[in-house]
């Protein structure tokens, strides 16, 4: 079987694994009202894993989505707070800086040679001190998070009938997201250059242009996070997203993504948010500590990341023995065959 | 012969590196349709001849027409766009997307920026079709075997219009029954008007296959010959130099002294080498020859303890090793690696640091402290006994010259109690002054009762060092020589797998 | 020689030293009463001693070509476990000594963890450290309750941190045995020769009998150990243990560690640099904020501190070397980035 497809199963055997225990156990879990709380619990989260998914499939790693989201935030709070302008110049504004924040990630990676995870660590702090500094403060120079009014933005976060509109842009996203990798050429080079970045340049794509354009999905995904988010908590704080780049990466590698890239797919993410989702539901549910939450986050990325390293070893010696066990029967049956011949 | 029929015409390249000739006037021909196979002992210039020929070195004097048009190409993408493909040696494709989209990568086709799945499925099967290939376009290319994915290269090469494809030693990881399937193909081409140069060491399979045959010897194109004009001894003849079959440059195995030091016995890695069982004596220098990728510096790993083996067993000095490498050095074990830069030292490091390296159980023994005294002394014996330069011992390692390094990496073995050096291309890329020093050094080790394992391309110093020569085919000894008086033809023919009496029958 | 040839080497070897002079200098210059006092040094010191502590341990895993993004949660645990410890023995000496020996351990035994995974498994050390540092914070806030334990006796303990020797802050006398012990390590042991040669070429030191595995895993531990001790000072110094005490250090000490040209490649690097680095960055944040900027700019400058010592590592190395360079950095690559992962081509 292929791995896409044991990854697959296996991603949706542990969803399934957590739906029948909750589900057996609380009666309230499997009540609409409930299922409809849990998506939108996942929605933030699965929209930034659709971005992330992006860069993670170019065997990148993207480890500002959470500074991002806060520094969008922040805009918006700024823009609604000081003017008048309409909603959508602070959504547009949010889109572009969140766009053009991972577009930055991408130039770091590409042009000055950074390793993705220094780049982003850095632009981490870079965006979370933005946030900082352009967090609205009051006279004493103390932050004060002051409620967002604005009954237009607030929309964001409303519902209609029981969906909650994140729910909905979550799924538009991951479909545009899925669309985009499966159905254009800018996804085949995704997949292509995160797989063998050599093979890739040999076969005269771009990986510089594919990389950037993943930072930069990845930046836009996590300002669409970030205007519902918002909206959501009816303010921004500067701390808001902080870790969240974690239960992000955690959702992507449970879908299948693979950290050593070319593997995995938007469809995957999607059920590791609602993994993600409905763990940190679960952990609540039963009053167990917030910090198993963190706990889980960091066991999972290790168990795949090993996951991913032992898979492949035995892939690449499968792959030796194979191949070469029949050049070596070959060449007996051939010596062999030699001797024969000599002998007639 | 029709001047039409010329594919690819290139007259007078010139290319040298840092001022040494590598080739000298070279000319090549190629017909529309042929199988045009290149041979040449390594160092002849094939393989500069061929990254010429594609753009990725600039040709420094010489001329290249295609089609009959003089033209320029100075980069790969050159090359492919006037339709010359190469199939690479390490294959150029992405393991975790389909065949199909492996051979449309980078043109796939389009209806208003969406992939059309349809029209591509169907450019893919009628290129399948029209060379009669087995091979399931959805299929995963890392599910495929080596012989498949090099026929997913070949499509990839004919999806961009190519009408010559270069391939360069396209059966060295192939079974028989898959180069079987290759010769097919390359037929198949061959009658659809495509030319195909083919880069091989095999002899038998450019008789088969071939329709001419160009012999480069150090940088020169020595004949072309056609199909009826190719024989076995005329080849070889003409690879080697008739200069050189003269007795002084034939190699005189040496009787070994009877006591073994190491005792190899069915010795197997799985896909690698099977079946290895040989003896090595105190103060023998035992050379292993055979074409590259015929598992030659895998056994030299597996001996170092630095791999292990599926099955076998070897015994040092009568007892078995099981041991790590650390635990092998101590027992008087060292390994100059193949690749110098990756395997060899570590080039950020200063010559000293390189050169003590291995010897802290000598230098520092149970104490806490590195005597910095001590290890300077050493280095300084090392550069002295060596003859390395420059004799800093605080220049780092990768700023040395190529012979250099290779000194150092020597050196850091000589430094202590040696009692079996396995040496793994020990020449390669050094110049000739250096080359001596290096053989004058084996000489005096085996002279001290060092054993020593050479694995070398390089027939005349595989003949001039060892005093007994292990030839290996497709992970396999093949022949031993160990007596009497051996030539470079000798072992090119057992390396290439030709026995006497084939050779015999055919004159 | 010329003269002016030595001249230039001798600017050249003691550059660092020189940097931080004319630091120095500029500083008081700029702000002569705050600036150059007594006591405002010992607040610069002060200030980075944490992460100096840090540093010191830090820089083998760098120097091995790996990283620990951990030591902050890991500073958090060890803070925990000690500050528990001790309120376990009732605040007696006996518990203070046991704690510190307690929080040590814990420190050692996530370094160790680090150490196996990333050697047995070859996987990216900033991946299984990230991840770590994640469970680590975890098992801190649950020690801890999730609250702000606060401890100010015995004074054996709170002397740990805030305590004064001859004059000088007692955490002070720690960075300098720490950094002290490093040096020693990492210029006179054979292990420290093995570091360097590790992070160097990785195949070439295997080849060479360096046991790889083990230098790793002793690697991760000395920075494991390093970070306990770092989180002891601190939870001493503040009289508390709180799981979000050092969040964030992780950012200092590769900013130290960087700055102080030591390469995230391995192989090549010193302590002495780090520690310069440490000061350095120490002595701009003091200067930064006695010139009055707002201490909310830090994360941002730390963060471009990075990006440019970081690429201008690369390219200083990219232009004198060019060959040296590309072939370290495949190795690089090949090790840190997952292509080790999927093209664990087993080299001759």
């Amino acid at each position: 079987m292929r791995q896409e497809t044991i990854r697959r199963l296996f991603s949706l055997l542990l969803l399934s694994i957590l739906i029948v225990a909750f589900g057996a156990t609380s009666k309230l879990f499997l009540t609409l009202p409930n299922i409809f709380t849990l998506l939108r619990e996942a929605s933030v989260t699965g929209i930034l894993a659709v971005g992330v998914t992006f860069v993670i499939i170019t065997a990148g790693i993207d480890l500002s989505t959470g500074a991002i989201v806060a520094f969008v935030a922040m805009v918006c709070a700024n823009i609604f707070y000081y003017t008048t302008l309409p909603v959508w110049v602070a959504l547009a504004a949010g889109l572009l800086i969140g766009a053009g924040a991972g577009y930055l990630n991408g130039l770091l990676v590409t042009r000055l040679h950074l390793p993705d995870f220094i780049a982003t660590l850095s632009t981490q702090g870079i965006f979370r001190g933005l946030a900082l500094i352009i967090a609205i403060r009051s006279s004493t120079g103390s932050i004060s998070n002051k409620v967002i009014t604005n009954q237009g933005f607030l929309l964001l976060g409303d519902r209609v009938s029981v969906v909650y509109l994140v729910t909905i842009a979550f799924f538009v996203v991951a479909l545009l997201g899925q669309g985009i990798l499966k159905m254009t050429p800018l996804g085949t080079h995704t997949y292509a250059i995160g797989s063998s970045r050599k093979s890739a340049d040999l076969s005269g794509i771009n990986s510089d242009r594919v990389k950037k354009v993943a930072f930069t999905i990845s930046g836009i995904c996590s300002a669409v996070g970030a205007l519902f988010l918002t909206a959501r908590m009816q303010t921004a704080i500067p701390e808001l997203g902080t870790g969240l780049e974690f239960d992000v990466i955690a959702a992507v590698v449970i879908g299948g993504c693979a950290f050593s890239g070319g593997r995995g797919d938007v469809f995957g993410s999607v059920v590791g948010a609602l993994f993600m989702a409905i763990l940190t539901n679960g952990i609540y549910k039963y009053n167990l500590p917030a910090a198993f939450h963190i706990i889980i986050k960091g066991c999972v990325i290790i168990i795949m990341v090993i996951f991913d390293s032992v898979y492949h070893r035995r892939m690449d010696d499968r792959i030796r023995k194979a191949g070469k066990m029949l050049d070596q029967a070959a060449a007996a049956a051939e010596a062999a065959g030699g001797g024969a011949g000599g002998i007639s | 012969m029709n001047v039409d029929d010329i594919l690819l015409r290139a007259v007078d390249i010139e290319k040298s590196f840092s001022g040494v000739k590598v080739l000298k006037k070279v000319g090549l021909d190629i017909r529309r349709g042929e199988v045009h196979a290149v041979m040449g002992e390594n160092g002849a210039g094939k393989s500069t001849l061929i990254k010429v020929l594609t753009g990725v070195y600039p040709r420094d004097e010489g001329k290249i027409f295609f089609n009959g048009a003089s033209v320029t190409i100075n980069s790969r993408q050159d090359a492919k766009d006037l339709g010359i493909a190469v199939i690479y040696q390490e294959l150029s494709l992405i393991p975790t997307l389909t065949v199909a989209q492996n051979i449309l990568l980078g043109q796939e086709i389009c209806r208003a920026g969406i992939l059309d799945n349809g029209a591509m499925k169907l450019a893919i099967r009628k290129l399948i079709e029209t060379y009669g290939f087995s091979l399931n376009p959805d299929a995963i290319v890392e599910t495929l075997s080596i012989a498949q994915r090099q026929t997913v290269e070949i499509l990839k090469a004919l999806s961009m219009q190519s009408s010559l494809i270069i391939m360069d030693e396209p059966t060295a990881s192939l079974s028989v029954k898959e180069s079987e399937n290759l010769f097919q193909t390359i037929g198949a081409l061959k009658k659809r008007g495509v030319s195909i140069l083919y880069i091989s060491h095999r002899l038998e399979e450019v008789y088969r296959l071939a329709d001419r045959l160009t012999i480069l010897r150090d940088g020169e194109r020595i004949a072309v010959l056609s199909q009826g004009e190719i024989n076995p001894r005329d080849v070889i003849r003409l690879m080697i130099g008739k200069e050189l079959r003269q007795s002084e440059h034939a190699g005189r195995m040496r009787p070994s002294r009877p006591e073994v030091v190491l005792r190899v016995r069915n010795l197997s890695r799985r896909g690698v080498f099977s079946d290895i069982s040989f003896d090595l004596h105190r103060g023998e220098v035992l050379g292993i020859g055979g074409l590259v990728g015929s598992g030659r510096s895998e056994i030299l790993h597996c001996l170092f303890g630095s791999d292990r083996p599926d099955s076998g067993d070897i015994l040092f000095e009568g007892k078995p090793i099981r041991g790590t490498v650390s635990r092998n050095i101590r027992s008087g074990f060292g390994l100059v690696p193949e690749d110098r830069r990756t395997q060899g030292f570590i080039p950020l490091l200063s010559m000293k640091r390189n050169i003590v390296l291995t010897n802290y159980d000598h230098l520092v023994g149970r104490r806490l402290f590195i005597s910095g005294k001590s290890e300077l002394a050493m280095c300084r014996d090392a550069i002295q006994r060596l003859d390395i330069r420059p004799a800093n011992s605080e220049i780092h390692a990768g700023n040395l010259s190529g012979g250099n390094q290779q000194k150092v990496v020597v050196g850091k073995w000589l430094m202590r109690d040696l009692k079996m050096l396995l040496i793994d291309e020990p020449t390669a890329g050094i110049d000739v002054g250096v080359k001596e020093d290096i053989y004058a050094l084996i000489g005096e080790l085996a002279e001290k009762g060092v054993a020593v394992i050479l694995v070398s391309s390089d027939l005349p110093e595989l003949l001039r060092i060892s005093h007994r020569i292990l030839v290996m085919r497709k992970g396999r000894i093949f022949r031993e020589f160990s007596e009497g008086s051996v030539s470079q033809e000798d072992v090119l023919k057992a390396a290439s797998g030709i026995q006497d009496r084939e050779i015999e029958s055919n004159e | 020689m010329s003269k002016t040839m030595s001249a230039r080497v001798l600017i050249q070897k003691f550059q660092r030293p020189l940097i931080l002079l004319v630091l120095v200098v500029v500083l008081t210059l700029l702000q002569p009463d705050a600036f150059a006092t007594v006591s405002n040094f010992k607040s610069i010191f002060l200030a980075i001693s944490i992460y100096g502590v840090m540093v010191s341990g830090s820089i083998f895993t760098i120097l091995l070509g790996g990283i620990d993004l951990a030591v902050g949660a890991v500073a958090a645990l060890s803070g925990a476990c000690t500050v528990l410890t001790i309120i376990a023995f009732n605040y007696s000496d006996i518990g203070v000594i046991l704690g510190i020996l307690a929080g040590l351990l814990a420190g050692c035994f996530v370094g160790l963890m680090h150490g196996v995974i990333i050697s047995k498994f070859r996987v990216p050390a900033f991946l299984i450290t990230v991840a770590t540092m994640n469970i680590v914070y975890g098992a801190a806030e649950l020690l801890t309750g999730n609250q702000t334990i606060n401890i100010i006796s015995p004074a054996s303990f709170t002397f740990v941190g805030g305590g004064q020797l001859f004059g000088i802050p007692f955490p002070i006398y720690i960075v300098a045995l720490m950094a002290f012990l490093s040096f020693i390590i990492l210029n006179m042991t054979v292990f420290g020769r093995q570091v360097y040669a590790t992070g160097g070429n990785p195949v070439a030191a295997s080849l060479s009998g360096v046991p790889v595995f083990r230098t790793t895993c002793a690697a991760y531990i000395i920075s494991g150990f390093t970070a306990a001790a770092a989180g002891i000072v601190l939870a001493s110094m503040n009289q508390q243990a709180i799981s979000k005490a050092a969040q964030g250090y992780e950012n200092d000490v590769l900013t130290a560690i960087v700055v102080g040209g030591t390469s995230l490649m391995g192989g090549e690097g010193s302590i002495q640099g780090a520690i310069f680095g440490a000061l350095l960055v120490g002595i701009l944040n003091n200067g930064l904020r006695l010139m009055g900027v707002s201490s909310i700019y830090h994360t941002l400058v730390k963060g471009i501190i990075i990006i440019i010592a970081v690429s201008f590592d690369f390219y200083s190395r990219n232009r004198n070397s060019g060959l040296l360079r590309t072939g370290r950095l495949r190795l690089w690559m090949a090790r840190q980035v997952a292509i080790l992962m999927k093209e664990e081509k087993h080299q001759p």
